[in-house]
């Protein structure tokens, strides 16, 4: 769906480029994570997808085709959920999504987007008066309101409790079951565990990893299995290779012979894998 | 230009959901207040004195007041990924701040019509008001451009009263009577929006109405393109970067 070759952007009073000879591809009905601590070039990146920044410099193609060549048209294709509240505050939620969605030719059902968000009974309540999740579930709505090919969400279970966050994620699978893509920046490594498909890590202007979430765990991780079992009164924990786990006799004897209480695979976390590649705490 | 009524409509709406079109009545009612207090029965020639002060700084003001809002809330972020052209979001704002001029000039017609006597070429003065206050919403655009905050705007917008409102104002009713003062006035956009309004009136002549009209015409199309070419730069600088 989108293909970004060569890409570098330089804001007009930095000296060095932001974005530094990026290339990755975002393929039609996946969900794609653009992922990295704050001020490595993700939302510039995304800003640039979006048409906010046109003065890069490289190729960014959108269907295949020149992604400069679209006009004002290209936003009836997409959504763009902000992390940062974007509605007019003295307007209820209702009259913000009229508005916006007027200048929509494809329109959805707001009402039924809004009892998904569970913000149909506050659909006539001033945004001013919305908490910030509240907020963070109105800038998902209007993102859909133009029934979009291609979502942009920027955190867009931040600040929300886990049952709302639940609903959103399940809300953004749905989407992707329809056929829709997703382009995804968030610190969150558990929504991207359980929403990408693949994801892109960015550290200081460039790509440093891209890959599915398994494999990079599998590039990342350790092939190891860790037991703790019981002996006696106390508790032991030992670990084995992965690899020869079926020809390994010790393994098979402490399954057979002892209590176990834990065993786990040793795989990486994403987690990990953020602070490994980007050399940074993915809470910052 | 398919989506200029909606941006429109909304315009309006928003104006009177902030309170912007009550705060415009309300400058009306007081226009109208200094119109019932006046000694002098026929108000035609201090109509366009008032009209002036509405169609030139608060035509500069409302744009200011909707654009920080916009800025404030990021429900600008919004409108910049919405299938909208520059123009129109350009051409909404100032049509709405048009509509709320007149809607000025209409109510103190009503009032001078009904409680005094007014003696003025009705149509010429809504044409008038019209491209005032579209020069002078353009100008709110450009001021709001280079403004960091709503205070800054202000002193920009101060500075243009100071010279070049009030200087326009004194000459109107008298203060100022030197011929090279005079002279060097019609170098300045107020004075030819101040001849458009007294024209209303009929106390000006032929050639200065061609002149004003000219000069603010061109001085409108001028900005026009300048408000549309530094929409993008506003843009990109509100999107966060």
């Amino acid at each position: 769906m989108f293909q970004v070759n060569n890409l570098c952007f330089k804001y007009p009073k930095n000296k060095e480029n932001t974005i530094k000879n990026v290339s990755f591809e975002i393929k039609e009905g996946e969900v794609f994570g653009l992922l990295g601590p704050s001020g490595v070039g993700k939302s510039t990146t995304q800003k640039i997808l979006i048409k906010l920044l046109t003065n890069y410099q490289g190729e960014v193609l959108y269907k295949n085709k020149d992604l400069k060549s679209y006009n004002k048209q290209f936003y009836q294709e997409i959504g763009v959920g902000f992390e940062m509240p974007v509605h007019f505050s003295k307007l209820t939620a209702n009259e913000n999504l009229s508005f916006f969605k007027k200048l929509y030719k494809s329109n959805a059902n707001t009402d039924e987007l809004l009892q998904q968000v569970g913000l149909y009974e506050d659909r006539n309540k001033l945004v001013n008066e919305f908490s910030k999740g509240m907020k963070a579930r109105l800038n998902f709505v209007r993102a859909l309101i133009n029934q979009p090919k291609i979502l942009f969400l920027d955190e867009p279970t931040n600040g929300l409790d886990p049952k709302n966050a639940r609903n959103i994620k399940e809300m953004i699978k749905n989407f992707q079951r329809e056929g829709g893509t997703v382009l995804l920046t968030t610190h969150l490594m558990n929504d991207v565990d359980e929403l990408c498909d693949r994801v892109a890590f960015m550290a200081d202007g460039n790509i440093a990893e891209i890959d599915t979430p398994k494999n990079l765990k599998l590039k990342h991780g350790e092939r190891k299995v860790e037991v703790e079992y019981k002996e006696g009164k106390e508790i032991l924990k030992t670990s084995f290779d992965l690899d020869t786990l079926s020809k390994n006799d010790e393994f098979t004897s402490v399954v057979k012979t002892k209590e176990i209480v834990t065993i786990h695979s040793k795989e990486t976390t994403l987690d990990d894998i953020f602070i490994k590649v980007t050399g940074v705490e993915s809470d910052e | 230009m398919s989506n200029f009524l909606v941006l429109f409509a909304g315009e309006l709406q928003r104006m009177k959901k902030y309170h912007i079109l009550g705060a415009s009545f309300v400058i009306a009612f007081l226009w109208i207040g200094v119109l019932h207090l006046t000694q002098i029965e026929n108000v035609s020639n201090i109509f366009p004195l008032l009209l002036f002060l509405d169609a030139t700084s608060m035509s500069i003001l409302m744009i200011g007041v909707t654009m920080f809002f916009e800025k404030q809330e990021g429900s600008m972020k919004s409108l910049l990924v919405s299938p909208i052209g520059k123009i129109e979001y350009i051409l909404a704002k100032t049509g709405a701040n048009i509509v709320s001029n007149l809607i000025t000039l209409l109510l103190l017609f009503s009032y001078a019509k009904m409680f005094k006597a007014i003696d003025i070429h009705l149509l010429w003065l809504i044409l008038a008001v019209i491209l005032i206050s579209f020069f002078h919403s353009l100008l709110g655009f450009v001021l709001t451009y280079y403004s960091k905050d709503f205070t800054q705007l202000l002193m920009a917008m101060m500075k243009y009263t100071f010279v070049f409102i009030i200087p326009v104002l004194l000459e109107q009713i008298g203060l100022i009577t030197s011929d090279w003062m005079t002279k060097l006035l019609y170098a300045i956009p107020t004075k030819a929006s101040m001849t458009l309004l007294n024209a209303s009136v009929g106390t000006v002549e032929t050639w200065e109405i061609i002149l004003s009209l000219l000069y603010l015409l061109i001085i409108s199309i001028g900005v026009f393109v300048i408000v549309v070419r530094k929409y993008d730069e506003f843009a990109l600088k509100e999107s966060g970067v």
